[in-house]
């Protein structure tokens, strides 16, 4: 899911290859550009993250592109349906290589606050048909809490921590 | 509006008895059934605002409904919303209808029963056309047909759905 | 005026508009039939965040039910808190003491504000102007902080119980407010000069989607969406409740009936809101925030009851039908922003398209809440 599979034909490329691959992820790490798929009381939170105070323009993720053709990773913010189920799955079939999957907000991990016995509506987690990447718990979770989950995802594409680690307390 | 015209209209719609003050508050027994449906109250009825939240409680048959809804867009009212109560005991769908009027500090309720197993009322739609919307969100949630609606296809349930999540015996 | 294209063929072809679009502020799909950039047909399709939240009120306690209400508009989610409170306490007959219920205006007006200010950059945002959102953004964080320090969270709040609120305010909660109303007030100009003022603005807003008194009354429509058509109807005043009747404020009118009437209705609300607040800080009393009698498992008497309030989208009902358990037999929630939809197909016939964006976002949409 990043990182591609580069099959080499001469010897000496790999070393290149390597060190190319390794920049080209820095450069997809710094400047990820997330799809407004704000679906419900996520999205104000996500919103916020891109707005004055939280400013996720600072990580290289402020340009929200409406068109799924144009975005790196999908931000799923917010409940999930059954009538919604197809239009996600088409969304995220829209997106080109490499793409991501952010599952923000306790809905999109698990179907939230709106799972009880009998439901009919809603999908229980966006994992049970997108490859999900990283979760943000909460409802909804802080802004601070989806820039600590833009952050742990660009450390699963370069694969190192890039920015200090905030300490509880 | 006319709150007197409205009730001697409404009255003239159901002439079963005539208007009566709201029965005493009696207290809930420990553990009581769902009320059996208030057979034999009067169709036009005072109410406590303050208690209830509305002025009016009307309650008529199904095929007076849009006579109803005429008087009181005639008198200058709105409508508020639209819903269904599933009373199964009793075998029987409610429609409930909520009216308000701007300059009024009150409101009007029209409540009409229909059987369960055939439930069908005619649509207020062509009067207040907000009711069309209204109409469709309670046929998905309880399967009531609106006879003479236009279109009663699925608002929020999927296009495809063709169960009713409201009813009290819903399996999901 | 909106007018109907003068083409000699009748091709039309159908766009669809969403669900995924940066305009709906939400997940509302419309089903567009265009003949060139006019609009024939407008169909709004819902239920693509459908919740099942009447169902969910079937299924859970009075008051494990109160968290779904701060989720269904969770801009303005304390008037919702306030509406579900304040039905149940009237099916009870619980009274809430009188500090409670200035917490609960105080609270519930910030929210307003919050939930106007979030429109707007909304709002400008779609008409294509980015900037006034982040200035509209930063107001409305410290709102949020205010609001955070009382109730614990920034959005989608569950602070009231029956009986009254669950949480004091601290010591920085009424200068911190008053600050922030000093603040604001300052701003506001500086919002109408950029924004209200702006040429742009002003020609993608007059005289764009006219909607008369009359439609508003056979769709149902309320809140700003009535009172920029000219009809002075405000639930706060027409229903007062709670302590309402006791502060004196305004319901601004527009007779204009457009798109700059209803932006103007909004603008001038949160004025009347901060005025509002600044009067209960001003006068709030001491005393307990519960209601000492209040019971703890909440039993209502058999029978239906209706509490309306008024939330920044218009007039939030709730309908609660008891059997006398501690679940309700019924819970049927009134949105304001349902029946301000429902006139969207007839007011856009033959508009453009972009005008019907103007419109639609002018209408204040918040999708969850048209579908719980």
């Amino acid at each position: 899911m990043g990182t591609e599979n580069v099959q080499p034909s001469i010897v000496q490329q790999v070393v290149q290859l390597a060190q190319l691959d390794n920049l080209l992820a820095i450069g997809r790490a710094n400047s990820l550009w997330p799809m407004t798929f704000g679906l419900a009381c996520c999205a104000i939170e996500m919103m916020a993250t891109g707005a004055s105070r939280f400013d996720l323009a600072r990580f290289g993720a402020e340009v929200f592109r409406p068109s799924p053709r144009q975005a790196d990773v999908m931000i799923v913010a917010g409940t999930i349906s059954k009538k919604m189920e197809h239009a996600v799955k088409t969304l995220y079939d829209q997106m080109p290589e490499p793409k991501w999957v952010i599952a923000m907000g306790n809905c999109a991990i698990s179907g939230g606050p709106f799972v009880f016995e009998g439901q009919y509506g809603i999908v229980e987690g966006a994992d049970k048909f997108l490859p999900v990447d990283i979760y943000i718990p909460g409802c909804p979770p802080r802004p601070e809490a989806l820039i600590e989950g833009i952050l742990e995802l660009e450390e699963k594409v370069t694969g190192t921590r890039r920015w200090p680690r905030v300490k509880a307390g | 509006m006319n709150l007197e015209k409205i009730k001697q209209a409404m009255m003239a719609l159901a002439p079963q008895a005539p208007v009566v003050e709201a029965p005493a508050e009696v207290a809930p027994v420990e553990g009581a059934e769902v009320p059996v449906a208030q057979k034999g109250r009067p169709a036009v009825l005072d109410t406590d605002y303050a208690k209830k939240g509305f002025t009016l409680d009307i309650e008529l048959p199904p095929e007076n409904v849009v006579a109803a809804a005429e008087i009181l867009f005639k008198e200058g009212l709105s409508i508020e919303a639209v819903t269904g109560v599933d009373w199964i005991k009793d075998g029987q769908l409610e429609v409930v209808y909520d009216f308000i009027d701007w300059q009024w500090h009150g409101r009007v309720v029209v409540r009409s029963r229909v059987p369960r197993d055939n439930p069908q009322i005619p649509t207020i739609s062509e009067v207040f056309a907000g009711a069309n919307w209204h109409e469709r969100e309670t046929h998905d949630f309880f399967g009531i047909k609106f006879i003479g609606h236009p279109d009663l296809s699925p608002l929020l349930l999927p296009e495809d759905a063709n169960f009713h999540p409201l009813l009290k015996d819903f399996k999901a | 005026m909106s007018h109907l294209a003068q083409t000699q063929t009748q091709e039309t072809f159908v766009l669809n508009l969403g669900p995924q679009h940066p305009a709906t502020h939400g997940v509302l799909r419309v089903k567009l039939v265009m003949d060139g950039e006019y609009i024939v047909h407008a169909e709004p399709v819902l239920g693509y965040i459908h919740r099942m939240h009447e169902k969910m009120g079937e299924n859970r306690t009075w008051a494990q039910f109160m968290p779904n209400t701060g989720r269904l508009d969770y801009l303005s989610a304390l008037s919702y808190n306030f509406g579900y409170a304040a039905a149940v306490e009237r099916a009870a007959g619980i009274t809430v003491p009188e500090r409670a219920e200035y917490i609960r205006v105080i609270t519930t007006e910030l929210n307003r504000i919050s939930s106007h200010l979030l429109w707007f950059g909304a709002f400008v945002l779609d008409l294509g102007g980015f900037t006034p959102l982040l200035y509209a953004f930063d107001d409305r964080e410290q709102i949020l902080d205010l609001l955070e320090s009382v109730t614990g969270s920034r959005l989608t709040y569950c602070y009231f119980r029956f009986g009254g609120v669950y949480n004091d305010i601290d010591d920085n909660f009424v200068p911190g407010s008053l600050a922030f109303i000093k603040r604001l007030r300052a701003r506001m100009p500086m919002y109408h000069d950029l924004v209200t003022k702006n040429i742009i603005l002003m020609k993608r807003l007059i005289g764009i989607g006219p909607i008369s008194a009359e439609m508003c009354r056979r769709y149902g429509a309320t809140g700003p969406v009535l009172r920029g058509s000219g009809v002075q109807f405000d639930v706060r005043k027409n229903e007062p409740y709670s302590v309402y009747p006791e502060f004196n404020f305004d319901i601004p009118v527009y007779h204009e009936c457009d798109s700059m009437a209803r932006y103007m209705v909004r603008m001038d609300e949160i004025e009347q809101s901060m005025r509002i607040i600044e009067q209960a800080c001003n006068k709030l009393p001491e005393g307990p925030i519960m209601a000492e009698k209040a019971p703890k498992i909440i039993k209502p008497a058999p029978g239906d009851y209706y509490f309306s309030v008024e939330a920044a989208r218009g007039s939030f009902g709730v309908r609660i039908v008891s059997d006398g358990t501690n679940t309700p037999y019924r819970l049927k929630l009134r949105s304001p922003t349902f029946s301000n939809l429902s006139l969207f197909a007839e007011a856009s016939q033959g508009m453009l398209l972009a005008d019907a964006l103007a419109l639609m976002g002018s209408l204040d949409l918040v999708i969850p809440e048209i579908d719980r």
